[in-house]
């Protein structure tokens, strides 16, 4: 009886906020309720909500849980509400992002050695987006700033961690099988 | 070999001699627009006709009058170091010979890997684009509930750099000022006094009152100081709203 009355109780409190909530946070709400009952409500939630088929779905973003409208849904949404936040990323801000997620905690520096190209206004444009942020510093002369991912970044590409990312090996051989004109000159 | 003309594509916008030029994102995003461009092996790239083509190329960027990034040249000079390497006569063949080109090789597919992931990326399902989340209204009453997000040393900084360089504060030269003498503690004791009448003001607030640079650095130093002292609190509702201060109590 208990459970099925939390089980509603975290699904409103999802559907209130605006940030994914957490495990932790609900654990607060609820002091007297064991985590892995919490667990166990919000991992039917996400199969119940998913199960449904509509227009949203109880989503896993990040270290928390956020009801998120469904993909097919995009152009309508923009069609009705003129004003919601479109997302602009440059093709160069989404090359830094890729080199600073899988490469982080990163330089500038090294991001540019791998770009071939000065990067530091995307860095900072991106640091201001909270796409990314300074990790602290490297030790090494003139201390440079270390960059690594946010949580926001997780948000915007719809990811529970960095964990989720395909490796990159994984990403080269998709591309050799798209492009095999370009064949790997080594091997790892 | 032609120049690389088809860089260039008139607009189909109405705006009179907009021209739209296909940028590439530096130098190694270029170059390897020309190994596909010419169905070459990247393994064996010809470096005397592909630095050809990378020439032309900065020549017509020139021409243009647009901004050469130094990365090009740096690239330039690789390009023209590697042709003249494999220029220069062998005598002798080894067995471990290395290949003049396989560092810009490995650096080329580097690049290719993370431009894969790039647009790897991009094909998710990204929030504000295919996806989205219940929006923040400017008018709910909610929002002053709602959990807030933390506010990073970056943020801070950030709030007030725009904020320093938004105000200009007159400063003739030539006219001695006299010194002021505002000192962090007193400083804290004033937001502090703010904070206890209001509970939560906006960083904005704060700033605002300061009549000099010297005070509205003062004034965030002090705000840092009772940061660490975790008197207050700096939150924010969104990314791109207003920095609060709030006030925690003593502790």
């Amino acid at each position: 009886m208990k459970h099925f009355d939390l089980k509603k109780a975290i699904e409103s409190i999802i559907f209130i906020s605006r940030q994914p909530v957490t495990v932790d946070k609900l654990a607060q709400v609820f002091p007297n309720t064991e985590k892995t009952d919490i667990r166990n409500c919000l991992t039917e939630l996400v199969k119940e909500w998913g199960d449904l088929g509509r227009g949203f779905h109880l989503a896993r973003i990040s270290d928390g849980y956020q009801f998120r409208t469904c993909a097919e849904q995009s152009e309508h949404i923009s069609n009705f509400n003129k004003k919601v936040k479109r997302f602009r990323l440059s093709k160069a801000a989404l090359e830094v992002i890729a080199i600073i997620a899988y490469k982080q905690p990163i330089t500038r520096l090294e991001v540019e050695s791998i770009r071939g190209v000065d990067s530091s206004g995307i860095i900072n444009a991106l640091l201001e987006k909270r796409i990314i942020e300074i990790k602290g510093r490297k030790e090494v002369i003139g201390k440079p700033f270390i960059y690594g991912t946010t949580k926001e970044f997780l948000e915007v590409f719809g990811l529970i961690g960095l964990g989720d990312l395909p490796t990159l090996k994984e990403i080269e051989d998709i591309s050799k099988n798209l492009e095999p004109r370009i064949p790997t000159a080594y091997e790892d | 070999m032609s120049k690389p003309t088809q860089l260039l594509e008139y607009s189909q916008k109405s705006e009179p001699c907009l021209i739209k030029v296909q940028l590439f994102e530096g130098p190694l995003d270029f170059l390897l627009h020309l190994i596909k461009k010419n169905e070459i092996d990247i393994n064996d790239i010809p470096v005397a006709a592909i630095t050809e083509q990378y020439i032309d190329y900065l020549e017509l960027m020139k021409e243009m009058n647009l901004e050469i990034a130094g990365g090009y040249l740096v690239i330039a000079a690789d390009l023209s170091l590697i042709k003249s390497k494999m220029l220069l006569p062998k005598p002798i063949i080894e067995e471990n010979e290395i290949d003049p080109r396989s560092d810009l090789v490995k650096r080329l597919i580097q690049y290719q890997i993370y431009k894969d992931a790039a647009s790897d990326l991009v094909n998710r399902h990204i929030l504000g684009r295919d996806v989205f989340k219940r929006e923040a209204d400017e008018s709910d009453p909610l929002m002053e509930e709602v959990e807030i997000g933390r506010v990073d040393l970056w943020g801070l900084i950030e709030a007030f750099r725009d904020f320093y360089k938004r105000r200009s504060y007159v400063w003739a030269e030539g006219i001695v000022y006299e010194a002021e003498h505002i000192k962090i503690e007193d400083k804290m004791q004033e937001v502090l006094e703010e904070l206890g009448r209001r509970q939560i003001l906006s960083l904005k607030e704060f700033l605002m009152e300061c009549s000099s640079k010297l005070d509205l650095v003062i004034t965030f130093l002090s705000l840092l100081e009772l940061i660490r002292m975790q008197t207050i609190h700096i939150v924010q509702q969104l990314p791109d709203s207003s920095i609060l201060v709030r006030y925690l109590g003593e502790s």
